[in-house]
């Protein structure tokens, strides 16, 4: 990879964040920002909020905790994690 | 000592009230310390020796808890998670060994042909929920969400008593916070809030679940003892059980709510007018909503994640969108749901038919994720989709539930089978003299059902009680939604849309029924407070407090 994964900036990670998601909902109208929460997007159901997760996780080359998976409060926190995964990698 | 009891509304409460906000002038360490004394007198109340089963669990748990901890601290990972596999296991097994022994002692005969016996075990109130609850906070421990805690902010947890026996199951880091900010002065919001929660959740148990029960056992009892139930009577006997319970349950809810608000406490929201939702998986975030929180964060996720992570270890794309196929459906939603309402359904009980009733409901969940993949994507046009599928999606949701409760409420198989038969119309068709009377040239065509073979007034009183709960529970806005100015339960919030009745109009005036404290609300929840003080008296346990 040519581009220092450590050195994404926020937004970075939320474009790739969103293209993840459109890519699992079929919906390219989708658009996260950093404060949407999961029951903002239609059928961002458990099921889908689950691939989404590790859709990122292969994405980035990081691995989130399983208790973490279930705090994240919106978007921004799975950024910002994400962030901090790759800083720390 | 049960919420809906004498001693607990004249004695209890009060003496609690008055000892918190008493020591509360002082310091709000002493009233909190009060609040973990009271608690342990109202589980003592009923079985004494009780207290003294759970708290060396509650001691074992705290030592694990602070050895979380310091491995936390010190990153010890590996320790910390066979500390926190040992810390599960223990409250499993502990849990397994007052609810499960027995029933399992009965499978192995059964399986074996051997006659074991065990002396019948007697399973300390609550226990199936503290043990979840537990099982939560060592989990947020070992994962870094909770840093700070004392014995008193573990016990306080662990034991406040408007949540002790049946829920609604709570965070750590949700409660902990708010006793620590509590302000232990009397708060005349916090105490009308309070009432009227508490009133209209004791109106709902005592008024419309107490006076249903009995009609209910009364078919089922008729059930069991090997008569043919008919269509009508089966259908009775399953819509009478499903009010039952969700009188039962919601008003437990509310009179949890209004008691934590006493205090200033706020629970989550636990229960949603479920029998409005119009698919399964809108049911499950509507009824027991802290129990299938605990359920898909701490056995859904993980085994989900764990198949998927699994899936893309072998190079295959996350299940979902572009990418859905048979046997990415089977490992990462199926079986993983599969096994959570079979735990659910085993955690309601320990018996075949709460088993096969969490299964059920688990086959419902993966058939609505299926529909939602293949058949909803195929729709265009959305608006159009939901306007012609949310009143077919509530009349399958509504059966399927109802359908779905001869299980959770039979005593046996065959019972279960009798009722699920006479359901589909295979035990044929029996009306009362009052209404073949009606059907005029028809009336050969149905067998006559003789309703006073059933027991007094147990006809009447169930078609009157489906019908007058059917209207509460559909059309009427709920406890949540009334108080939703004052936000009733964490994180409710007035809503634009309310009601959500298939009645429009009648929907429109109900969304203005919003509670304040103004006269007219007093006498209004005076009124409900004493039609439901005058049915005090039975000792009739919540359906809830079993399990």
């Amino acid at each position: 990879m040519l581009v220092d994964r450590s050195r994404l900036s926020e937004e970075d990670i939320l474009a790739a964040l969103t293209r993840v998601l459109r890519d699992l909902l079929l919906d390219d109208s989708i658009v996260l920002t950093m404060t949407t929460r999961r029951d903002e997007v239609r059928d961002w159901d458990s099921l889908v909020y689950i691939s989404f997760i590790v859709g990122v996780e292969s994405e980035f080359g990081v691995k989130f905790g399983v208790a973490e998976v279930e705090s994240f409060e919106n978007v921004g926190a799975i950024v910002r994690r994400t962030k901090a995964l790759l800083a720390s990698s | 000592m049960l919420f809906n009891s004498y001693p607990f509304i004249f004695l209890f409460i009060p003496l609690t009230l008055a000892g918190f906000f008493l020591l509360g002038r002082g310091s709000r360490e002493w009233a909190l310390r009060w609040l973990i004394f009271a608690s342990l007198c109202f589980y003592a109340w009923w079985r004494p020796i009780n207290v003294l089963i759970i708290a060396p669990s509650i001691v074992v748990n705290f030592f694990l808890a602070r050895t979380l901890q310091r491995l936390g601290r010190e990153k010890r990972q590996r320790q910390a998670r066979w500390v926190l596999i040992a810390g599960i296991a223990f409250n499993v097994l502990f849990l397994g060994y007052f609810k499960y022994a027995n029933f399992l002692t009965g499978v192995t005969n059964d399986v074996f042909g051997t006659s074991f016996v065990l002396e019948r075990i007697i399973l300390p109130l609550g226990l199936s929920f503290i043990t979840f609850q537990k099982i939560a906070f060592l989990v947020d421990v070992h994962s870094g969400r909770i840093e700070e805690f004392t014995l008193q902010d573990y016990c306080l947890f662990v034991l406040f008593f408007p949540q002790l026996i049946a829920g609604p199951i709570v965070h750590y880091r949700e409660m902990m916070p708010q006793f620590h900010r509590a302000s232990a002065r009397f708060d005349s919001e916090n105490i009308a809030v309070g009432l009227t929660l508490f009133m209209f959740g004791l109106f709902k148990k005592v008024v419309i679940a107490d006076w249903i029960a009995p009609s209910v056992s009364a078919l089922f009892a008729h059930a069991s003892s090997g008569a043919r139930m008919s269509l009508l009577i089966s259908w009775m006997a399953a819509l009478g059980f499903t009010f039952q319970i969700y009188f039962d349950f919601s008003g437990y809810t509310d009179m949890a709510l209004g008691l934590g608000r006493f205090f200033g406490i706020k629970f989550p929201p636990n229960f949603n007018s479920p029998l409005r939702a119009t698919n399964i998986i809108d049911f499950w975030l509507r009824w027991h909503m802290t129990l299938t929180r605990f359920l898909t964060a701490y056995i859904y996720n993980p085994l989900s994640l764990w198949a998927t992570r699994r899936r893309a270890a072998k190079g295959l794309r996350p299940f979902g969108g572009r990418n859905t196929t048979l046997g990415g459906f089977i490992q990462v939603l199926m079986l993983p749901t599969l096994l959570t309402m079979f735990v659910s359904g085993f955690w309601h009980g320990a018996g075949y038919l709460f088993i096969l009733w969490g299964l059920l409901h688990g086959v419902y969940i993966t058939i609505n994720h299926a529909w939602r993949m293949l058949a909803a994507r195929r729709f265009s046009d959305r608006r159009q989709y939901e306007r012609f599928m949310k009143p077919i999606g509530f009349v399958m949701t509504f059966l399927s539930v109802v359908a779905g409760m001869v299980l959770f409420r039979a005593p046996t198989i065959a019972t279960a089978t009798n009722i699920l038969r006479g359901l589909v119309g295979l035990n044929g068709i029996a009306l009362p003299d009052s209404l073949l009377g009606h059907v005029g040239r028809f009336s050969g065509s149905f067998a006559r059902l003789n309703t006073l073979e059933l027991g007094p007034d147990v006809f009447k009183t169930l078609v009157m009680g489906i019908l007058a709960s059917g209207f509460v529970a559909l059309m009427l806005p709920n406890t949540l939604q009334i108080l939703s100015v004052f936000e009733p339960a964490l994180g409710v919030k007035p809503a634009s849309d309310r009601v959500q009745s298939p009645v429009r109009r009648l929907a429109a005036v109900m969304a203005r029924i919003a509670w304040q404290p103004s006269v007219a609300w007093a006498i209004v929840i005076s009124i409900v407070a004493a039609i439901g003080m005058y049915h005090l008296g039975g000792n009739s346990e919540f359906l809830y407090w079993q399990f």
